[in-house]
């Protein structure tokens, strides 16, 4: 039998984000596939020693459309430690509150374009639908729907007022509501099982070699989250628990999401009802003393890294940033093999890829 | 032939049942396919003129085609499919009887109906693109199993009328009652078939949007593409009407006023029933599609099969 | 009996949910007909305050965007310079004024195929003396 190769990407339906993948087909099975990224990369490593420090919080916020709070975060953590600066818990809180809320649409944003590509538009339009409401509850604090622009170095630059505090819960309740649901439709719904059950299956001795974090990591069994690990801003104050599946195929994967994005939610009540008073910010100096650091935080696809290095001056002399992305990805040609070309849409959407974060 | 025949026969032809009340209908339920769709995910949906904006938009734009293709075939191809619609609806009675049935037109009709899958597996290869390749293949693979299904599961009302003709299908409810209520799991089994013969969701494997694009019609573009796709939706009324005429005909007079509002009711109904079933399935894989039609659907079609000739 | 209903339920999952929302209000909404409502704090355009600005030059130091510049041909005459295409509407600038003078509103221009349209001199003080 005569294979054939399909190319997927850079421009495909499926990709959200430009990547080339060749798929080499034997009928309908996939023999061999190919992986080619590059196709976003910025240059933003680079750029940002070119920068001041302040005006770098804003383009590391744009190294990903979708979990741009998290990467600010963990750089302006860096930035703080070299400065050796206290950020006021109030502070703290609210940057907190943004992750988790960034990490709740950043699952349901996911769900949906894993439901799209196994054809079940309904789900992801519900998907998307119910991620609305987070999207205008960061709006009305923020300022920005998905950029929001609200670490400073030093703390956060919005303050939570009663009328915040009474939309976020409302907000909350509703989700719980329509989240639950949508855990009970995908536990249950056959169509949906039929398609991402036994699909794209990573064992922990895959996890462990492609040193694979985040969901994907956690729902082949590996109990990992740095928000419990190594405790950031102020997660050691937080009780909540950190889900774990051993199924490690794209079913458990999709689970997995919904069940962080009820922890999510559960979080940001704790939050809202924890909140200390005081300032949210403190001023910082421009110039950073020399030394380096590392900084560590768990965004929504896993864990984020960053090093920076200082000369004392007033831009960064080294900024280095490790996402989890670059790991998922170089797991999927093994995660294809032997699969059917109707599953690669699925396989693709499961591990959750951000490309924007992986290229740079 | 006098003069009156001759208009009469035009009539039938081009306005109605032909040509004319055909495309508004079709426009129509397409419509109400998008709306319906729409609203059950909780968004506004198109307006009323949709439909018919896309199709004009459609034809007014330039026709591409890659190169190496044969632009013959091409443009024969959809062509085919349309002119094999549109026969099928002058030889199925919608509302009124426009030709006169003979024995055997039942497969007649079946056999029309089939023939634009044939010609969207040959568009797959007359393109030559590895999308549209792919996408030929699997209509080619889907064929095989929902044809077999479709004629089974409609064939149960020739076997319980006794004739292959669809004047004898009518005639034979009117005296009993209409094959809805005996033959319901016959009546599902179509429907399944003809989602496969529609290509919709879940049996959209052909033109699945995240694995092969648009599958056979990739590469087309224009008044061909828009051909294609006015195909698609006239097959879905000629369908629904066949379904239509061989369980539910029972249910009204041909040739009156009330029996065309009444068809008309079933129609938007079973257009419903197509909308939630694409609303609610997940898009099946080529290999779940083959067992679940050969080895669960056909297997219950011939046991009502095997029931209805016994009883 | 819960169990079994579920079972039975799984082979239509959405039926029910899709027929729920079929009778409710729609979740989207006609967007050129209807304006899309966006909330007080959303950061848009930028607007200044003419009379406070002294032409520190801090908003266009800190901008990230360089979508900021000034002209300045004395203490008191200079031109603030705002290119909207560069803007990224982070709000930066805001917050490095220190005579409150720029800030940002909830207001937005659409796009536009004209250069002209993202040049916009936010003070001018070159004509005064």
């Amino acid at each position: 039998m005569s294979r054939i190769t399909v190319p997927i990407g850079p421009q495909h339906p499926l990709l959200k984000e430009p990547l080339s993948f060749l798929v080499s087909l034997e009928g309908e099975k996939v023999m061999d596939s190919t992986l080619r990224l590059g196709y976003v990369h910025r240059g933003i490593e680079k750029l940002a020693e070119q920068r001041t420090y302040i005006q770098n919080v804003y383009l590391i916020e744009r190294i990903c459309g979708i979990c741009s709070h998290i990467h600010s975060t963990t750089y302006c953590q860096s930035v703080e430690a070299l400065l050796k600066l206290e950020v006021p818990k109030r502070g703290l809180y609210i940057r907190m509150l943004l992750c988790e809320l960034e990490r709740i649409h950043s699952h349901l944003l996911w769900l949906g374009v894993l439901a799209k590509n196994i054809g079940l538009n309904t789900l992801f339009m519900y998907a998307w639908r119910d991620r609305e409401i987070v999207l205008n509850i960061m709006e009305e604090i923020s300022g920005g729907r998905v950029s929001h622009a609200v670490n400073i170095i030093g703390g956060v630059r919005v303050d939570l007022n009663d009328k915040h505090l009474s939309l976020l819960q409302e907000g909350l309740r509703e989700l719980t509501i329509r989240v639950e649901e949508i855990l009970r439709a995908i536990e249950s719904d056959r169509s949906f099982r039929a398609r991402t059950r036994k699909i794209g299956y990573l064992s922990l001795e895959d996890i462990k070699r492609y040193c694979v974090v985040g969901p994907v990591a956690r729902a082949s069994g590996l109990d990992i989250d740095i928000r419990r690990d190594a405790p950031y801003a102020a997660y050691n104050e937080l009780s909540f628990e950190v889900p774990l599946m051993t199924e490690g195929d794209v079913w458990a994967r999709s689970i997995l999401r919904i069940l962080e994005t009820i922890q999510a939610i559960r979080l940001c009540t704790q939050i809202i009802h924890n909140l200390p008073d005081g300032p949210v910010s403190v001023s910082a100096p421009r110039k950073v003393p020399s030394g380096e650091v590392v900084s560590r935080a768990e965004a929504p696809r896993g864990e984020v890294f960053y090093y920076l290095r200082s000369d004392g001056s007033q831009k960064p002399a080294r900024l280095k940033v490790r996402t989890p992305t670059l790991t998922t990805l170089i797991t999927l040609p093994g995660q294809l093999k032997n699969m059917q070309l109707a599953d690669v849409s699925a396989v693709i959407a499961g591990v959750d890829l951000c490309i924007a974060c992986g290229d740079r | 032939m006098d003069n009156m025949n001759l208009l009469g026969l035009l009539f039938r032809i081009f306005i109605f049942p032909g040509f004319f009340f055909l495309l508004i209908a079709a426009l129509f339920l397409h419509w109400l396919d998008r709306k319906l769709i729409a609203r059950f995910q909780g968004r506004i949906g198109p307006p009323w003129y949709q439909p018919l904006a896309d199709l004009v938009k459609l034809f007014a734009k330039e026709d591409i085609l890659p190169s190496g293709t044969n632009l013959f075939f091409a443009a024969l191809l959809p062509l085919i499919s349309f002119a094999s619609v549109l026969t099928a609806s002058f030889y199925l009675p919608i509302a009124i009887q426009s030709a006169p049935s003979f024995q055997g037109d039942f497969i007649v009709l079946m056999f029309l109906l089939s023939l634009p899958s044939l010609m969207y597996f040959l568009a797959g290869w007359v393109t030559q693109g590895v999308y549209s390749v792919i996408g030929g293949n699997r209509s080619l693979l889907q064929y095989f199993s929902y044809e077999v299904l479709f004629l089974l599961a409609m064939s149960g009302t020739a076997i319980a009328s006794g004739s292959w003709s669809l004047a004898d299908i009518r005639l034979a409810q009117i005296k009993e009652s209409p094959y809805i209520f005996p033959q319901i799991v016959g009546f599902l089994f179509s429907l399944a078939g003809l989602i496969g013969k529609l290509k919709r969701e879940p049996y959209d494997i052909p033109k699945a949007k995240s694995e092969v694009i648009a599958g056979a019609l990739t590469e087309f573009s224009g008044k061909k593409l828009a051909l294609w796709y006015l195909t698609i939706q006239l097959q879905t009324v000629v369908g629904l009407s066949f379904l239509i005429h061989c369980f539910f005909s029972g249910f009204w007079q041909m040739s009156t006023f009330s029996g065309f509002i009444v068809f008309l009711l079933l129609l938007v109904i079973l257009q419903g029933m197509l909308s939630a079933i694409s609303a609610i399935y997940a898009r099946l894989r080529i290999d779940q599609l083959v067992y679940l039609n050969w080895y669960i659907f056909i297997p219950l079609t011939l046991l009502h099969n095997v029931y209805i000739l016994l009883k | 009996m819960n169990n079994i209903l579920l079972k039975i339920r799984s082979f239509f999952y959405l039926l029910p949910n899709i027929v729920e929302v079929l009778f409710s209000k729609p979740e989207t909404i006609d967007y050129p007909a209807v304006s899309n409502k966006l909330s007080a704090s959303y950061r848009g355009s930028i607007r200044i305050i003419s009379e406070n600005c002294v032409g520190c030059g801090l908003c266009v130091r800190d901008c990230p965007a360089q979508a900021l510049a000034l002209e300045k041909e004395s203490k008191h005459s200079f031109r603030l310079i705002h290119y909207r295409d560069h803007c990224a509407s982070c709000g930066q600038c805001e917050m490095s004024c220190k005579f409150n003078s720029i800030y940002l509103d909830n207001s937005y221009k659409e796009a536009s195929a004209d250069r002209k349209d993202f040049f916009k001199v936010l003070v001018d003080n070159t004509n005064k003396k």
